[in-house]
């Protein structure tokens, strides 16, 4: 079986590893860097489980080849620890009850992150159409949408207090594989 | 859903790209954003022993604007569009579709270029390029070619790419400032792919009309009655008459186009083309 | 209920939410054990077929396992004490026949998944072909198919109801109404699909197995009868689970292949399932067909009802619900919150080639509420009344509790009524009406539509006993054991996958204890770690595992006391609990000071007590008849007869379960059980062809509501407490996902009645609304299309 080696930062640190070409991003970052946050809830682009951040603009990992993101700074649910604006958006989530089970949530939380920092966190009617990529089997969204509405108005706060500050999320120009 | 094995490549250049295509005799596919291509593979629907991923190759990221149109490579991602970050040459219809593509982190990914190759019956971008009459621009190892949009697409997922050809260039005339522009989209459910699709671009200082009807069973449909109506009916109040003119119109396209359809898909098409065209002449 | 502030009735945080915004949650695929293989099943292409043999090359023999390997395992069989009940054999992997698309054939084990799924896709299985049973009423004309060669026909149980004169009712009747109502296939569909990771733990001499399962310890019990294996070496644990809804409280032939063969290797084997194997061979959901007569008087009161109740149930009798059970519930729910005693039913459970069937949140009470709820408001436009009053004046009143049903369900308090008169209100009927004088509204066609239901929770042994299942879930245990430092460990039976039930449970303790609800850690999921438990379905966790709780801790309770009015040496009569603490008249004793004295400095306990703060008990609701939650759902929708798509303009829920321990919590069980019922409603099918090849198998497919297909909810609460249970509680988990097929479907209706259209079928797509406009269209009397 053919394999390529990689190399590639996750969570800011680099990784070196031996792939074979048909790896998605999401298993490698789950079975050989052991960051199990990132679920799989389709392996077909549509769940959004599986969201990570890929050269800081968010991508679904199940359908991006580990091989073709060389040289690419990744940044999974466990990369987001001191990250003050994704602080600001787990509070949210555990004050509204914006999760139950659980396992939509990293992904979830990821896209919330990117919808604040790019501004597109309007009213419910834009907030739900942000979230349309982001499955929910258990809470309805209610709670969801909520906490988008509570995290945009603490982050108005901490930017306005000077307390967080914000550069945009990076955009890409072109499919980077 | 694992994909069964298969072999990458990652060329530099569009030549090198073309050339591992064609050793690839067939079972070399070119990659983009992977969007569409990774599921299938996962989904172990598409018999490929060798990936060619054009991720790399910086060209094709490019756009570059000249008299009249704008040539966009065919890697320049949706998002880029959606962001403002290249040039419309369409006065904001491009930028609007682009921001309705699926869901951000796939547009952050999926190409323009990528979507036209593939030609996915409901793809905006399918039915959208053959409305702005656009011009594919093609690369393979024998050299480079230009096909319309409208010859480019000819069915559910069948082009005039040769298997070991690229998709380079989409190269989308300016639209004039009176150009008047529609489109709707009906999805059963957000970013999901559209049962039917409808773009209307008019520009009448270039004596331009175009209706096209996309997520049929074949090939987006150029609808030239509809077209005709909407011409007639710009510049005027709409009203329920105009409404039905191009609701028979568009019928009549849908009935000549030899589709396989049912009763209920020609009614989710005309009233598509006629939402479309609505909002063309009332903008 | 009053009591510290975070306590029953607190919207307090939930506890567990730390690791899962983390990404920490450890979900069944994220547990990782050294020499893990990963198993691929190779699924049978077809929907009937006899297997004449598979073809393993000798160089994968023992990488590929069939039924051979698997000889001394035994087949799943779920029975039932129902006279003519049939049972069917599920053997974990097919043995000679193949019965559904889907059915597992082998299991392929490599070092990665998709080494293994090369393995399934490199095999070849030799087929005989047989023909397809699909359709529920074709499989019972007497030339079909048999699913089970050994069965006379397809059905797999036949009963019938009789409650009441009929006759009578019929003579009386000044209004007959008569409908079909159908729904189609769907699915529990939760984000994390099934999975089992097994292997055989030397030290312990046990089997351990790992599933993504909402009841460890009945899994625990069937396995170790089908793998022929003492109880007491097998450990079944349940990790964190990313939802159930049904489809993981049932026993899968997976869990039992995974965990036979983990007993066959030396090395741990794992099974994660994926979507696409989730939507074709998980347990499918509510394939209903009914038929509704409904006899009533000029104003529209009920006589009585008459009632067929058919229901596709699949291939095989899923353990230990049965196949059987979707069509009793329904039959026995379909008088739902109405005084009627007049009810006879025909109830068919019908054997086909597909997945097979297994409850979904609501179960049957999806169906019998769409079946009822439409027919009342068919009856209520035939005697020219508003719907949502004739359901009031047909509806059990509060003075009627407790109220014994037609078919023997005991409602035990509420006011029904008043859930619709809070509903219509809220919903402004009147308004509604004037807004739909007006005419459409772009073309659009606004309509109002209600559903009512009753949902029976946390029903215990007299009721599951009546059912005939060879398992009785009437009761549930807890240990609370306090730490030597003072804080509460409570152990449960039931299982936690997003009911918020570590934080619930802990509030139930503060409210016997005074401990902070953040001290209180809850252990669930693992049979090595609770008492004997049911686990989490049917509506029955807080009130069961609630109950057991409260009943421990106030055991603890009065031991905590004891030893602190000795450690603060002041009578017991003079002591109070508060704050985590014994407070008597001179001074404070904290629990840990308590927990301490009562584990290790013993010597400070007062004479004959015991040491230790460690209780185990159980709990049993005092009736087992059920506390019945209920509530009324009113749908404001409009519809587009051109692109035949329905918006969901406003949704209103009035709802009562009793004593609320969580609001957020509960508020966030009916949305998300809205948003299920939506799906049903509007979006979700599995259909199958005519060769029984199913035809939705990924989400491009099969369409899950996404945040921009719900509605803003609005949410009302009525409480009356349920006179049987701790505290007042009635469980809630179903009722959300119950009435919106109904209230949909009657919105859907009414908006359509000026175009003399009616759709009776869920989902109600496009495709549907378009058919049925243009056979209203077609009708005499009608505008051609």
């Amino acid at each position: 079986m053919e394999t390529m080696d990689i190399t590639l930062r996750i969570n800011g640190e680099p990784v070196r590893a031996r792939v074979e070409p048909r790896t998605s991003l999401a298993d490698f970052v789950r079975e050989r860097c052991r960051r199990t946050g990132t679920h799989l809830g389709c392996e077909h682009g549509v769940c959004g489980a599986c969201t990570v951040e890929i050269d800081g603009a968010i991508a679904r990992s199940c359908i991006a080849l580990a091989a073709c993101c060389e040289g690419a700074e990744i940044r999974t649910i466990e990369g987001f620890d001191d990250d003050p604006v994704m602080r600001i958006v787990r509070e949210a989530f555990r004050d509204t009850h914006g999760l139950q089970c659980g396992f939509c949530t990293p992904g979830m939380l990821i896209t919330v992150r990117d919808m604040l920092l790019r501004d597109r966190a309007g009213d419910a009617r834009r907030i739900r159409v942000e979230l349309s990529g982001n499955l929910c089997r258990c809470t309805g969204y209610a709670g969801i949408v909520r906490a988008v509405e509570l995290a945009a108005q603490r982050l108005a706060q901490e930017r306005a207090n000077g307390t967080v500050v914000t550069r945009a999320a990076g955009r890409a120009m072109s499919g980077e594989g | 859903m694992k994909p069964a094995p298969f072999e990458l490549a990652r060329p530099a250049t569009l030549a090198e790209a073309a050339r591992r295509l064609r050793e690839g005799d067939g079972m070399a596919r070119a990659m983009a954003g992977g969007q569409s291509l990774v599921p299938m593979l996962n989904l172990r629907l598409a018999p490929v022993d060798c990936i060619v991923d054009l991720g790399r190759i910086a060209e094709l990221r490019e756009v570059r604007a000249e008299a009249g149109s704008v040539t966009f490579g065919a890697c320049v991602t949706h998002a880029a569009i959606e962001d403002g970050l290249a040039h419309d040459p369409t006065g904001g219809l491009m930028r609007r579709i682009a921001g309705g593509i699926a869901y951000r982190a796939v547009r952050n990914r999926g190409t323009l270029g990528g979507s036209l190759a593939l030609s996915d019956p409901s793809a905006e971008w399918v039915s959208l390029m053959m409305a702005l009459d656009a011009t594919i621009g093609i690369a393979g190892v024998d050299g480079e070619r230009e096909v319309p949009a409208r010859e480019f697409t000819l069915g559910a997922y069948t082009t005039a790419l040769a298997e070991d050809e690229i998709l380079a260039t989409v190269r989308v005339p300016v639209l004039g400032p009176d150009a008047r522009h529609g489109s709707f989209k009906m999805c059963r459910k957000t970013g999901e792919f559209a049962q039917s699709l409808a773009m209307a671009v008019s520009d009448p200082g270039l004596h331009y009309a175009r209706v096209v009807v996309g997520a049929t069973e074949g090939a987006p449909v150029v609808m030239e009655r509809a077209a005709e109506a909407m011409r007639r009916a710009g510049g005027q109040a709409w009203s329920a008459a105009a409404e039905e003119r191009v609701r028979e119109a568009a019928a009549a396209d849908l009935a000549g186009a030899g589709l396989d359809q049912d009763a209920f898909a020609a009614d989710m098409h005309a009233a598509s083309a006629v939402a479309a065209i609505r909002e063309a002449v009332r903008r | 209920m009053s009591g510290p502030p975070r306590a029953i009735g607190a919207s307090v945080r939930r506890n567990e939410d730390g690791r899962f915004l983390r990404g920490g949650g450890q979900y069944l695929g994220d547990i990782a054990l050294p020499g893990t293989k990963d198993v691929a099943f190779l699924r049978s292409p077809l929907a009937h077929a006899a297997i004449r043999g598979v073809d393993i090359p000798d160089e994968l023999r023992g990488r590929v396992h069939t039924a051979d390997s698997l000889a001394e395992v035994k087949p799943i069989v779920a029975v039932s004490s129902a006279p003519g009940y049939r049972r069917s054999e599920h053997f974990p992997l097919a043995r000679d026949k193949v019965r559904f698309v889907g059915e597992p054939v082998a299991m392929c084990v490599a070092d990665t998944r998709a080494e293994a799924e090369d393995l399934a896709q490199s095999l070849l299985v030799d087929f005989d072909e047989l023909p397809a049973v699909v359709d529920m009423d074709r499989a019972l004309e007497p030339d079909a198919a048999r699913v089970h060669e050994d069965w006379p026909d397809n059905r797999v149980l036949e009963s019938t109801i009789q409650a009441g004169d009929l006759a009578a009712a019929k003579a009386a009747a000044a209004v007959v109404v008569r409908r079909a109502y159908r729904l189609n296939r769907h699915a529990s569909v939760p984000m994390e699909g099934r999975g089992v990771l097994a292997y055989f733990d030397s030290r312990q001499d046990e089997l351990v197995v790992y599933s993504s399962t909402q009841f460890p310890h009945l899994i625990r019990t069937i396995l170790a009868e089908y793998l022929g294996m003492p109880e007491r070496r097998l450990r079944v644990v349940a990790p964190d689970v990313g939802g159930g809804f049904g489809v993981k409280s049932n026993l899968h032939p997976e869990e039992l292949a995974v965990a036979a063969l983990a007993l066959r290797v030396d090395h741990p084997v794992r099974w994660v399932e994926d979507r696409r194997e989730h939507l074709l061979a998980s347990q499918h959901a509510r394939e209903h067909a009914y038929r509704v007569t409904a006899y009533a008087d000029a104003r529209g009161r009920l006589l009585g009802i008459e009632a067929d109740v058919r229901v596709d149930a699949g291939a095989y009798s899923v353990w230990p619900w049965t196949a059987a059970m979707e069509a009793g519930m329904s039959a026995g729910i379909i008088p739902g919150p109405y005084d009627l005693g007049v009810y006879h039913a025909r109830v068919v459970t019908v054997a086909t080639n597909k997945s097979p069937l297994g409850p979904y949140r609501g179960v049957g009470r999806t169906g019998a509420c769409l079946a009822i709820e439409r027919t009342i408001d068919e009856v209520a436009r035939a005697v020219g009344r508003e719907a949502w009053e004739v359901r009031m004046e047909n509806m059990v009143r509060k003075d009627q509790m407790p109220y014994r049903s037609a078919t023997g369900k005991v409602y035990d308090s509420g006011d029904y009524p008043e859930s619709v008169r809070m509903a219509a209100r809220l919903m402004d009927v009147a308004a509604v009406r004037a807004r739909q004088a007006q005419g459409p509204e772009s073309g659009r066609h606004i309509g109002v539509g209600f559903a009512s239901y009753t949902e029976q929770t946390a029903h215990g042994t007299v009721e599951w006993a009546a059912r005939g299942l060879p398992l009785v879930f009437g009761y549930e245990s807890a240990t609370a054991r306090m730490t030597p430092d003072g804080d509460l460990v409570l152990e449960v039976g039931v299982q936690n996958h997003g009911q918020g039930l570590e934080t619930t449970l802990a509030q139930v303790a503060s409210e016997e204890l005074g401990i902070d609800p953040g001290r209180v850690a809850v252990r669930h999921g693992d049979t090595a770690l609770s008492p004997y438990g049911m686990g989490t379905f049917a509506s029955r966790s807080m009130v069961m595992a609630g109950g057991a709780v409260s009943r421990a801790c106030r055991l603890l309770r009065e031991k905590l006391l004891r030893i602190g009015a000795h450690l603060l040496q002041e009578s017991l009569d003079d002591v109070v609990l508060e704050n985590a603490g014994v407070r008597g008249r001179g001074g404070r004793a904290e629990f840990a000071e308590i927990a301490l004295a009562a584990c290790v400095r013993t010597e400070r306990l007062p004479p004959g007590e015991d040491p230790g703060l460690d209780v185990t008990t159980v709990y049993e609701p005092g009736a087992s008849t059920g506390a019945y939650s209920y509530g009324t759902h009113a749908a404001l929708v409009a519809v587009d007869p051109g692109h035949c798509g329905v918006e969901i303009l406003d949704y209103v829920v009035v709802h009562d379960c009793g004593t609320v321990v969580n609001p957020m919590i509960v508020d966030g069980q009916l949305i998300g059980g809205v948003a299920q019922g939506i799906g049903t409603a509007l979006y979700e099918e599995i259909p199958y062809d005519e060769y029984g090849q199913p035809l939705a198998s990924t989400f491009m497919d099969y369409l899950l509501p996404g945040a921009t297909e719900m509605p803003e909810v609005r949410l009302a609460h009525m409480n009356t407490p349920s006179p049987h249970t701790a505290y007042g509680i009635k469980g809630m988990g179903e009722g959300g996902a119950i009435a919106p097929p109904g209230a949909i479907l009657n919105a859907i209706n009414d908006a359509l009645a000026p175009l003399q259209a009616e759709v009776n079928e869920t989902p109600a797509t496009p495709r549907r609304l378009h058919a049925a406009l243009r056979a209203a269209a077609r009708r005499p009397g009608g505008e051609r299309a």
